[in-house]
């Protein structure tokens, strides 16, 4: 199939209730997908926690181009294509280091931390006509951040960052607020994991749990209140756990488990009232924001289980990037934040629910790579080629703030998605 | 319990085939119950696992929960299992305060679904001597992969 190339053919690609498998399997749409989504909108590098000091890099990737994230001498976080002015090849052996000078191994330019071309091996065979602040790195052509978050897109124009995010705005404030001063400390390191699927399965479904993560949650039954990924108590994706799925707009999605969280915030406190400082914890919240506040977002945990489109996640205590290799093949980044500024035993059993969870080793993400790899088998059969996603599209209704509203297992988020994506891949 | 290099490897290999086979409760067995399974993550040997993330760092009742969700039959990244045969060597070690330390490398063919990985790294076991056997209290295992994508590690090392 050629992928389409017009709005009408992407609105019978993508329907309300029922989605054309090939957009999981077709490589011509993948192609498209990183030129209109990943080589044009807004993406999600990191957190400049990751970079925290001075000449502090990340090597990673915009869509398919390489592109460095780093902090210069002066403290300021820059985003460069990484490609060397002369022939072009990338900078930095190492994914992740410190470097005042970042040098080019190929010939030997070097550039400042800041960008700028400091020096060429005999430059005087350039001629008199060769000028070095000609060819600084290259920045990328739009870079915005929202509270350290580093969002960057290839396209010289288009919507800021904050029309971009707009409602889903709260939601990153959540993550961030579970500490009492805000921030974050991204040093923690990173799971790498990785599935032989489509790029659009991972996230943000809340129909899924009960089957492919039964043993999960039964295990919750078995050892309650120390088993695996224990942030929640009871069923937070029964219909009578009173939560929700939320479309935000632009395609953010998100589980939002936030009424079922408050209902057990006391139990959720006792169990962090048990922890070595956890009293002072408490106590740093409140001061900060006030009782009242810091009781929701105690109750929230710092887990806004909200999807960014296209590439960002905030699930527990994790950024999670999403890097589409190709059109069956992801890599999933997962960077645990730890918090700043709260006893060290809160950063720890934060650490270790992610663990028991998360992580190519985890008691969930394996499950999901498996069922996704299983999913994009299935999708090779084209007899019937649609993908049915109807589920509450019938009772689904706006919230106050414009946010469309389902029962947890409805298919709101997928639909949210989905549309943002049918809007992006039909713009020319 | 003679510590020899003859008991010390018999151990180390009746290890192996318990993984290598699933036969996780007898491997349960074999632990303290102050027990530390340790696989770090992003190669970073000897980090600090209270402030840094890792593959896996299990106490005993997560070690426990981890084994117990293996037979689970919803555990569907190990449905079909994982088929593995490792090989153990180059192994050393060191009696320090009572404890037996040993290092040894791995070597690991795990194939499941038409395909085949090759898992390799070192292990670092803290053992006690205890009636015939040995007990294992800490296990670290350095995996030279710590730092990549991965797909799978539902399996034991
Ligand atoms: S390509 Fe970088 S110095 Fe030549
Ligand atoms: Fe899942």
């Amino acid at each position: 199939m050629n992928a389409p190339q017009a709005l009408s053919d992407y609105a019978h690609l993508v329907q309300t209730d029922r989605i054309h498998g090939s957009i999981y399997t077709d490589p011509a749409i993948f192609e498209q997908e990183m030129a209109r989504i990943f080589h044009r909108g807004w993406l999600c590098l990191g957190h400049e926690a990751e970079i925290p000091q001075p000449g502090d890099f990340r090597a990673t990737t915009l869509g398919r181009q390489p592109v460095l994230m780093v902090r210069g001498d002066d403290g300021q976080v820059r985003v460069f294509m990484n490609r060397c002015r002369h022939r072009g090849m990338t900078l930095c052996e190492d994914e992740t280091g410190n470097e005042k000078f970042l040098r080019c191994w190929y010939h030997g330019w070097v550039y400042r931390n800041t960008g700028e071309l400091e020096d060429v091996p005999l430059a005087n065979a350039y001629g008199a006509q060769f000028r070095r602040e000609d060819f600084g790195l290259t920045p990328v052509p739009r870079m915005e951040s929202y509270r350290g978050f580093v969002f960057a897109s290839l396209a010289p124009t288009g919507q800021s960052l904050l029309e971009h995010l707009g409602l889903a705005r709260r939601y990153l404030d959540i993550f961030l607020d579970a500490s009492p001063t805000g921030e974050i400390d991204v040093t923690a390191g990173v799971h790498r994991t990785r599935y032989r699927g489509n790029w659009k399965f991972v996230g943000m479904d809340g129909y899924h749990p009960h089957y492919t993560h039964r043993s999960v949650m039964d295990s919750w039954k078995r050892r309650p209140g120390g088993g695996m990924a224990n942030l929640h108590h009871g069923d937070p994706f029964c219909d009578e756990s009173g939560n929700l799925t939320r479309d935000a707009g632009n395609g953010h999605v998100l589980l939002d488990m936030f009424p079922s969280r408050l209902a057990h915030v006391d139990e959720y406190l006792a169990g962090i009232r048990k922890r070595p400082g956890g009293e002072d914890y408490i106590a740093a919240m409140q001061e900060a924001h006030g009782p009242q506040r810091a009781r929701e977002l105690l109750a929230w945990a710092g887990d806004p289980h909200v999807g960014i489109y296209p590439n960002l996640q905030l699930i527990g205590i994790q950024i999670r990037i999403i890097r589409p290799l190709a059109v069956d093949d992801t890599e999933v980044l997962m960077f645990p934040a730890l918090l700043k500024d709260v006893p060290p035993s809160i950063n720890e059993m934060r650490l270790r629910q992610h663990e028991s969870f998360y992580g190519p080793a985890g008691a969930g993400a394996p499950d999901d790579a498996e069922i996704f790899e299983r999913n994009q088998q299935g999708l090779g059969a084209t007899v019937e080629p649609w993908v049915y996603l109807a589920r509450g599209l019938e009772r689904e209704r706006q919230d106050t703030d414009g946010s469309i509203i389902g029962m947890p297992g409805d298919e709101t988020t997928q639909r949210g998605q989905l549309r943002e994506w049918k809007r992006m891949m039909s713009e020319a | 319990m003679d510590i020899t290099r003859e008991t010390i490897e018999s151990f180390l290999f009746h290890e192996a085939d318990l993984l290598d086979e699933f036969a996780v409760e007898e491997w349960l067995a074999l632990w303290t119950p102050d027990a530390c399974y340790w696989v770090p993550c992003n190669g970073r040997a000897g980090g600090d696992p209270t402030r840094e993330v890792s593959l896996i760092y299990d106490d005993y009742a997560r070690l426990q929960d981890r084994v117990w969700r293996l037979a689970s039959p919803a555990a569907h990244s190990q449905r079909p299992r994982s088929r593995m045969r490792r090989v153990v060597g180059n192994i050393r070690f060191e009696l320090r305060e009572g404890e037996l330390h040993t290092r040894s490398n791995f070597l690991l063919a795990e194939l499941r679904r038409g395909r085949q990985e090759i898992w390799s790294g070192v292990c670092q076991h803290r053992l006690l001597a205890s009636g015939d056997n040995f007990q294992i209290k800490a296990k670290t295992v350095l995996l030279t992969q710590s730092d990549e994508a991965i797909d799978n590690l539902s399996f034991l090392l």
